[in-house]
C-alpha cells in the first residue's frame, strides 16, 4: 500500500499547489536553519585524529608562575618553550614524536626553472616540524618522503610540499629533487603529501582550530640558521631579557607544540615516568617552580580542552532547532487544514473499507512526501546558509562551512521526521472523523 | 442476512440527548431488495449507516451473515465493510480527481488484490455499467446518471453480498432514476441483497418490501411483492 499512498500523497499535493508549497516552504525553512548550524556544530566537532585517538598525545608541562596556573581550562600552557622541545626529542620511548610551530614565507620556483618569470613569488604557510610529523598524524606522500633524522637538529635545507602547493609551483609533477626559493634560500623538494586538511586543525588550535593547513613543510634544525620566529602565539610568565636569538631559544616562552606517539600501556607508563624524572630534572635547576604537572591529552581530549566548540555554539543550535519546532507548529496548522478539506474524500475511503489506520498511514505518507521536498530544499537552503557563513568569515570557516554526505542525509532524515511529527495530528484528527456526515453532506 | 434486534442509537450534547434509533429491530433476508421510506429526521441514515458499520449502535444486537458485529473494533468492521457491503450514495461520492478506474479501484486496493485482479474486476464492472469506454474520464466529465453508475461499478467491484443505497437516485432525473433503478434490479437479480433508503414512493414499490422508519423505530412492515403484484395487475 505504500506505493499507493505515496501516488495519493503526490496527486493530493498537485491538488493544492500553493497550500503544499507552503507547507514545503515551512520545512525548508526550518530545517534548512537547523541544518546550517547543526552542519557547522558537527564538522567543528569532528575529531580529525579520532583513528589514532588511543595513541596520539598532545603535551603540557606546567612551567608556569608559581603564583598563578595559566588561564585556561587545562590550567597548564598550550605549548612548550624550545629548550625543552629539544631536551624532549632526545627520548627514544614514543613511538613518534614531534615539535612544531606555525610560520611563513615567500616561496617561488628557483630562478633556473623560473627563466621566463611566469610564476610570481607567493607567501606560504609553513609548519617547521621535526620529521616524524607524517608519520605521526598518518599524512601520505604523493611524491618522496620526509627529510633526513639529522635535519631535526642542523641545518638541512630541504622541504615537504603540500599538494596544492606542488601544483602551484609544478603543476603536479613530481617535484622531488627539484629546488625551491623559500626566503630567498634554495630548499631542496623531499618529498609531496597528499591534500591534507585536518578539520578542526587538532595538531594546531592555537592559529585557528579551522584554518587551512601548512602549505609547506620545514625541518625543526633550522631555527639557529634562519632565526625562525614563529607566526603564532609566544607567551611567556615572567619579564625576560630578549636580547639575541639564542635569548629567544633559551628562554621560558612557549612556542613550540608537542605531540607524542605512545602505542601501549606499558609505553605510556615509561613516558609518564620519564616526564616526571625530566620535570625533578627541571626543578633542580630552579624551573617548574609550581607543583609537577604535565598533561598527556588525547586529540578528543584536547579537542574539548581547547573548547573548540563552544557554549555558544551549542546554544545556537538550540535556538536552531526551536526556529525549526515554530516552522513545525505551521505546518501542524497548514497540514490541519488541508488534510480536513479532504475529509470527505476520507470519509468515502472508510466508507469503502478503509480502516482507521489505513486512513492515518495514507496521510502519513502525505506528510512524509511533504518532508522529503522541504528536506531536498532545506539542503539547497543549508548550502546557501553555509556559503553565507564563508562569506561572512572570510575564510575562517571554510573547512567546516560544507556539508557531508551524512549531513545531507540527515538534513532529509530530520526533515521526514519533522513532517511526520507534524503530521501526527491531523493524520489522527482526520482518520477519526465519522464518514457519515461527509458522505451524506457531500 | 441482516438481523437487527432492539438496536438503539442516541446522539448527546452537553445539553441534549437524541434517540436516532430505539428499539429498532429489522431483518433481511438474502436476495431481498427491501427499500426503506420515512419522512427526514425519521432515523433513515443512521440505520443505513449502522447497517454499513459506519456508525455503532448505542445498544441492542446487530447480526450481518450471521456474525454479531455490534462490538467489533474499527479494523474488523472496515474489512467486513469492504467484503462484505457496497455503498451508493445520493451525491455519487466519488472522488473528483480519480479517473473511473481509479475511482473504482479504491474498494479493491483496501481489499489487497494484486493489480492483476483489480483490472479484471474494473473493467468487468465498467463494462456491467455500460462505461467502458469512459474509464479514463474523470467524474466531472460524466452526467449525473453517469456519475451514479461509476458509483454503482465501484459498489459492485468487491463482488459484496449486501449494497446499501441512500437515495441513489436523488440527485438525477426521472429517465436517468428509471436507468439506475434498473440496474439496481438487475444486480439483485443475480443475488445481491439491497438495502435502499428512498423518498419516491414509486421506487419504493418496486422493491419486494418497503418498510417505513418513523421517529426511529420501524413503523409498518408489509408484503411489497404482493402490493407490487397487486399495482401490476
Amino acid at each position: 500500500m505504500l506505493g499507493y499512498y505515496i501516488s495519493l500523497a503526490l496527486r493530493s499535493l498537485r491538488r493544492t499547489p500553493v497550500l503544499s508549497a507552503l507547507m514545503v516552504a515551512a520545512i525548508a525553512v526550518g530545517v534548512g536553519a537547523a541544518m546550517t548550524t547543526l552542519t557547522l556544530n558537527y564538522m567543528m566537532s569532528r575529531n580529525a585524529l579520532e583513528h589514532k585517538d588511543d595513541v596520539l598525545y598532545a603535551l603540557q608541562l606546567d612551567n608556569w608562575d608559581p603564583h598563578e596556573a595559566d588561564d585556561n581550562p587545562s590550567a597548564m600552557p598550550w605549548q612548550v618553550t624550545y629548550k625543552d622541545a629539544i631536551s624532549l626529542l632526545r627520548s627514544d620511548i614514543p613511538t613518534h614524536q614531534v615539535a612544531m610551530h606555525r610560520w611563513g614565507g615567500p616561496i617561488s620556483l628557483d630562478p633556473s626553472q623560473n627563466s621566463g618569470g611566469e610564476m610570481r613569488p607567493f607567501t606560504a604557510e609553513a609548519r617547521v616540524t621535526s620529521r616524524d610529523f607524517f608519520a605521526l598524524f598518518d599524512i601520505p606522500f604523493l611524491y618522496g618522503g620526509s627529510w633526513q633524522g639529522d635535519a631535526d637538529t642542523s641545518p638541512v635545507q630541504q622541504i615537504v610540499l603540500s599538494e596544492s602547493t606542488n601544483n602551484k609551483l609544478f603543476n603536479g609533477e613530481n617535484s622531488v629533487g627539484r629546488t625551491v626559493n623559500f626566503s630567498g634560500t634554495p630548499f631542496t623538494v623531499v618529498g609531496v603529501i597528499e591534500h591534507w586538511q585536518p578539520s578542526p586543525k587538532v595538531h594546531d588550535l592555537n592559529n585557528g582550530s579551522f584554518n587551512k593547513s601548512a602549505e609547506i613543510f620545514l625541518p625543526f634544525g633550522l631555527h639557529r640558521s634562519f632565526e625562525i620566529y614563529p607566526w603564532g602565539n609566544t607567551n611567556g610568565w615572567k619579564p625576560e631579557d630578549i636580547n639575541s636569538y639564542e635569548d629567544q631559544l633559551g628562554s621560558e616562552y612557549v612556542w613550540i607544540q608537542y605531540w607524542v606517539q605512545l602505542d601501549s600501556d606499558e609505553q605510556r607508563e615509561r613516558y609518564r615516568e620519564y616526564l616526571t624524572g625530566f620535570i625533578r630534572e627541571q626543578k633542580a635547576q630552579g624551573r617548574f617552580p609550581r607543583p609537577l604537572k604535565f598533561g598527556l591529552s588525547k586529540p578528543s581530549e584536547w579537542l574539548q580542552l581547547n573548547e573548540v566548540v563552544d557554549g555558544d555554539d551549542r546554544m545556537l543550535n538550540w535556538l536552531s532547532l526551536a526556529f525549526l519546532l515554530v516552522c513545525l507548529v505551521n505546518a501542524v496548522a497548514l497540514l490541519l487544514a488541508k488534510f480536513l478539506r479532504k475529509a470527505a474524500e476520507a470519509g468515502v475511503r472508510r466508507a469503502l473499507g478503509a480502516s482507521r489506520k489505513a486512513v492515518f498511514s495514507q496521510h502519513l505518507v502525505e506528510s512524509g512526501c511533504i518532508g522529503l521536498a522541504g528536506g531536498l530544499i532545506g539542503i539547497l537552503l543549508t548550502l546557501a546558509g553555509l556559503a553565507l557563513v564563508r562569506q561572512l568569515q572570510m575564510g575562517y570557516l571554510d573547512t567546516v562551512a560544507s556539508m557531508d554526505w551524512l549531513m545531507m542525509l540527515s538534513a532529509i532524515g530530520l526533515a521526514i521526521l519533522s513532517s511526520l511529527l507534524a503530521g501526527l495530528y491531523p493524520a489522527w484528527r482526520i482518520s477519526r472523523t465519522n464518514p457519515s456526515i461527509y458522505l451524506k453532506t457531500q | 442476512m441482516l438481523k437487527m434486534h432492539n438496536v438503539r442509537k442516541s446522539y448527546r450534547t452537553d445539553t441534549i440527548e437524541t434517540h436516532a434509533l430505539r428499539d429498532f429491530s429489522l431483518e433481511v433476508n438474502e436476495g431481498e431488495f427491501v427499500s426503506v421510506t420515512g419522512p427526514s429526521g425519521s432515523g433513515k441514515t443512521t440505520f443505513l449507516n449502522i447497517a454499513g458499520l459506519l456508525e455503532t449502535p448505542t445498544g441492542g444486537q446487530y447480526l450481518l451473515d450471521g456474525q454479531d458485529v455490534s462490538d467489533l473494533n474499527d479494523r474488523d468492521r472496515s474489512r467486513l465493510r469492504n467484503e462484505k457491503i457496497g455503498f451508493i450514495f445520493q451525491g455519487f461520492n466519488l472522488i473528483p480527481d480519480l479517473d473511473l478506474f481509479d475511482n473504482i479501484d479504491v474498494p479493491l486496493r483496501y481489499r489487497g488484490f494484486n493489480a492483476k485482479e483489480r483490472k479484471k474486476r474494473i473493467e468487468k464492472v465498467l463494462e456491467q455499467v455500460g462505461l467502458s469506454a469512459r474509464a479514463r474520464h474523470l467524474p466531472a466529465q460524466l452526467s449525473g446518471g453517469q456519475q451514479q453508475r461509476v458509483a454503482i461499478a465501484r459498489a459492485l467491484a468487491g463482488e459484496p453480498r449486501f449494497l446499501l443505497a441512500d437515495e441513489p437516485t436523488g440527485n438525477l432525473d426521472s429517465l436517468m432514476a428509471r436507468q439506475v433503478m434498473e440496474l439496481l434490479e438487475f444486480i439483485n437479480e443475480w443475488g445481491t441483497t439491497i438495502v435502499m433508503v428512498t423518498h419516491d414512493p414509486d421506487l419504493a414499490r418496486r422493491a419486494h418490501r418497503n418498510i417505513q422508519i418513523v421517529d426511529g423505530q420501524v413503523a409498518d412492515l408489509r408484503l411489497q411483492s404482493a402490493l407490487g403484484e397487486a399495482v401490476t395487475a
